[in-house]
């Protein structure tokens, strides 16, 4: 298979920016000055080239498969009628790569094509690849392929993934991961608080959305024994290592060549395109392109996972924060990602920017059949500050005291110690930032302009 | 009618992996003979603008303006690993390495230079790209002719930089000494109205300040701020994927709503630089503490102007104005 006329190294993408001073004066300082962006003018004016726009001549194109049910055993799969189509090239089954491993970013989970006999667990998994001339042919057999599934529950939330009778989703059970906070002493702390207050705060499935899907392009170097993609992750070194394991081939034997890539927000550094781009591109020979839908994008990707968070916080008359409980429940859907890390750091931050000398907290991250989660901006923080600082209110108000006033007296220093007991030795001007604010509104001691 | 209301969130974040995992960047500058100086990282750069944060980072390091300098990115056989761009920590891990770089390669400037010059580094100074002794300015190399004379002797003009700080992973009870290398923190308030009839907010006017260290580029940290704050509004009052029996229900963007230009509010900042992290000249990191104060913060102004708690994001109209009638019907 191998074809000499694809000289790869003509389509490597230097990534090259020049970088200009805009109207600024003469001066030796440059950090801390409106440097004009580097890549600005390439991205205004269309030159900037993003992983879709890399095309080789004799490109093939593919489609995946996905699941028919978002938890259900594979017990059949039929390409034949699908492979009459004119212009399909090859068809990809589980079968046809005994050899490829599972891969993800932590826990490597994430099967690259579901199997008969094994599972799907949401919609995105795949269970085949199409190769084709052409997208309408490949879109055209994709449609033919007959599956048949053995129908399991569908655990739709993590809370009953987590009773005893719920199927395991995973063979070692659906709580992924649980983590601890314990400090000082909170049932003593609770007993001397003047005001308790316990709320229970739910957040969503949020997709990042960035603009470009996933998409990209790769070939196989037969001669070198390279494959080559072109493809967006928000770490490149990460996504080879997982695609070469994944492969089983050596870490230099995959090279990614990133070109611009625009926004990801967490949504970048799971592995999409890439390992099924590389197995069809040393399969075929050729040339190879794989660009997600929209609707693939939102389904088949990580989204931010929906915490179900618990506080209980108990402060002195005089509105000081003296005691606080929290638990978060992840929903992590169908994968790990970056769910072991995601869950806990949101604990871990549970009491915001505040001194609290007694704090206890528990999280689990727990599979379902949802859209799996993974990294987005914040990383569980997100979720959590969006009930500390509602609770903070809720409590400001049972003081009868300004929100910000407060928040100033309950506020980190330099020595303050955060809820994992790190000591803040440096740089911690949270105080000026709340005085700072409250100036640039006109926030008067809860008085309204 | 329309309800004016506003309210404050205060946040913390803190940036890196931590927790003991290993988080490095590795980067290395080159002086071509061509007049160009030449960064190789493998930092994504995802529009938040690392590529132009290292020009300015080395740029400074090695006294000469900006328009000299070229990025490499992004290639696996070309760059060393500079780790994720994501847990708002490219400007500080990068950052450092791009200066720990830049600042071996000045000190090989210098101990080059000082061979040409016969001389000692006290008595060399550098600018804008010229090697000279202090008491003779006009008689000076410039970087370019010093790359040219080492690559006569097989030499490159280059230095390599990385940085990896240590932390510690938390014990069972979710203890340690360090947890994350260092804490962001923004206060933020949001000004907005909400109408009574049909649960729609409009957003007025956000205030923000952050605790940043040092504002490598402040255009660009603004450009965080509000593309930040938009984010997490979308996450406050729009954004849901609808995910029932596990099938997505709105997987397209016409079901899936975000804030677009016509939703945008009036933005003030105010950076708050004590130039007092370990990060390069005092930065922290902004991705991600930008977003996350807006959807508690909105959440905190919707009540203040109508008096009604939502413990469930986001505040879309619906669920806004259900809980307006529920509210009606309540206090009658």
């Amino acid at each position: 298979m191998a074809n000499n006329k694809y000289d790869v190294k003509d389509y490597y993408c230097k990534h090259t920016t020049r970088c200009t001073v805009e109207g600024e004066k003469k001066s030796k300082r440059f950090v801390g000055r409106n440097v004009l962006k580097a890549d600005a003018e390439d991205k205004v004016t269309g030159e900037a080239v993003y992983p879709n726009d890399i095309t080789f001549e004799d490109t093939l194109y593919l489609k995946v498969k996905r699941a028919v049910h978002p938890h259900a055993f594979l017990k059949d799969i039929d390409i034949s009628e699908a492979k009459k189509v004119k212009g399909v090239v090859d068809i990809i089954t589980a079968e046809d790569i005994p050899e490829v491993r599972k891969f993800g970013l932590i826990i490597r989970d994430q099967p690259v094509l579901v199997g008969i006999g094994e599972k799907m667990r949401y919609m995105g998994d795949a269970l085949a690849v199409v190769v084709a001339e052409n997208k309408e042919a490949a879109i055209k057999a994709r449609d033919l392929i007959k599956v048949k599934v053995e129908k399991l529950e569908i655990i739709t939330n993590p809370f009953r993934a987590m009773e005893d009778d719920a199927p395991d989703i995973h063979p070692d059970g659906n709580i992924l991961i649980t983590h601890n906070l314990d400090r000082g002493d909170v049932e003593a702390a609770f007993a001397e608080s003047d005001i308790i207050v316990e709320k229970k705060y739910q957040t969503q499935f949020i997709d990042q959305l960035p603009m470009q899907n996933e998409a990209g392009t790769a070939f196989y170097d037969e001669k070198k024994g390279i494959v080559n993609i072109w493809a967006a992750t928000q770490w490149l070194h990460d996504t080879q290592a997982d695609i070469a394991q994944s492969l089983r081939l050596a870490k230099g034997q995959v090279r990614i060549i990133q070109p611009t890539i625009g926004g990801a927000f967490g949504k970048k550094e799971d592995v999409s395109v890439h390992i099924h781009l590389a197995i069809a591109a040393i399969r075929t020979g050729r040339p190879v392109k794989f660009t997600y839908t929209r609707e693939e994008s939102m389904i088949t990707q990580s989204k931010r996972h929906p915490i179900t968070i618990y506080n209980k916080t108990g402060v002195s008359k005089d509105g000081y924060l003296k005691a606080w409980e929290t638990k978060f429940i992840g929903d992590t859907g169908a994968y790990a990602s970056s769910g072991p890390a995601v869950v806990h750091k949101g604990m871990y931050h549970a009491t915001g920017p505040y001194d609290v000398a007694n704090i206890r907290g528990i999280s689990h991250a727990v599979y379902t059949n949802n859209t799996y989660c993974g990294a987005m901006r914040g990383f569980g923080t997100t979720q959590g500050a969006f009930a500390y600082e509602s609770q903070m209110d809720i409590l400001a108000e049972k003081l009868e005291m300004d929100p910000a006033q407060f928040r100033l007296q309950n506020v980190y220093h330099i020595g303050s110690s955060t809820p994992n007991g790190q000591q803040l030795n440096h740089s911690v001007n949270a105080e000026e930032t709340i005085k700072r604010v409250m100036e640039l509104s006109g926030w008067k001691g809860g008085q309204k302009e | 009618m329309k309800k004016y209301g506003r309210g404050l969130a205060t946040i913390m974040f803190g940036f890196g992996y931590g927790e003991g995992f290993p988080d490095h960047s590795i980067a290395s500058i080159e002086i071509k003979e061509d007049e160009r100086i030449v960064i190789r990282t493998a930092a994504a750069d995802v529009g938040q603008g690392v590529i132009t944060t290292v020009i300015q980072i080395a740029a400074e390091i090695l006294r000469i303006k900006p328009d000299y300098f070229e990025v490499i990115q992004g290639d696996t056989h070309t760059t060393k690993n500079s780790g994720s761009t994501s847990a708002t920590r490219q400007t500080y891990f990068t950052g450092n390495a791009v200066k720990k770089a830049a600042e071996n390669l000045l000190a090989n400037i210098y101990h080059y230079g000082s061979l040409e010059f016969r001389s000692n580094h006290p008595e060399i100074n550098v600018e804008d790209g010229k090697i000279y002794m202090y008491d003779d300015p006009d008689n000076y190399i410039t970087y370019w002719d010093l790359a040219r004379t080492l690559d006569q002797n097989g030499k490159k003009l280059e230095a390599e930089g990385s940085f990896f700080p240590v932390t510690y992973k938390p014990d069972q009870e979710g203890q340690a000494d360090k947890v994350y290398v260092a804490y962001t923190f923004l206060s933020q308030v949001i000004e907005v109205e909400v109408d009574t009839d049909t649960g729609m907010i409009d957003l007025l006017n956000v205030y923000t300040a952050i605790d940043l260290g040092k504002a490598i580029n402040p255009k660009n940290v603004e450009g965080q701020i509000e593309g930040g704050t938009v984010q997490g509004l979308g996450m406050g009052m729009m954004e849901e994927q609808v995910i029932q029996d596990g099938i997505t229900l709105n997987p397209d963007m016409s079901d899936y709503l975000v804030p677009t230009s016509v939703d945008i509010p009036k933005f003030k900042h105010y950076l708050v630089e004590d130039e007092d992290s370990e990060g390069p000249f005092g930065a922290k990191g902004v991705g991600e503490p930008t977003l996350i104060a807006a959807a508690p913060a909105l959440a905190n102004a919707v009540y203040d102007a109508v008096g009604i708690r939502f413990f469930e994001l986001p505040l879309s109209p619906s669920r806004v104005k259900k809980a307006l009638q529920e509210k009606a019907a309540e206090d009658e």
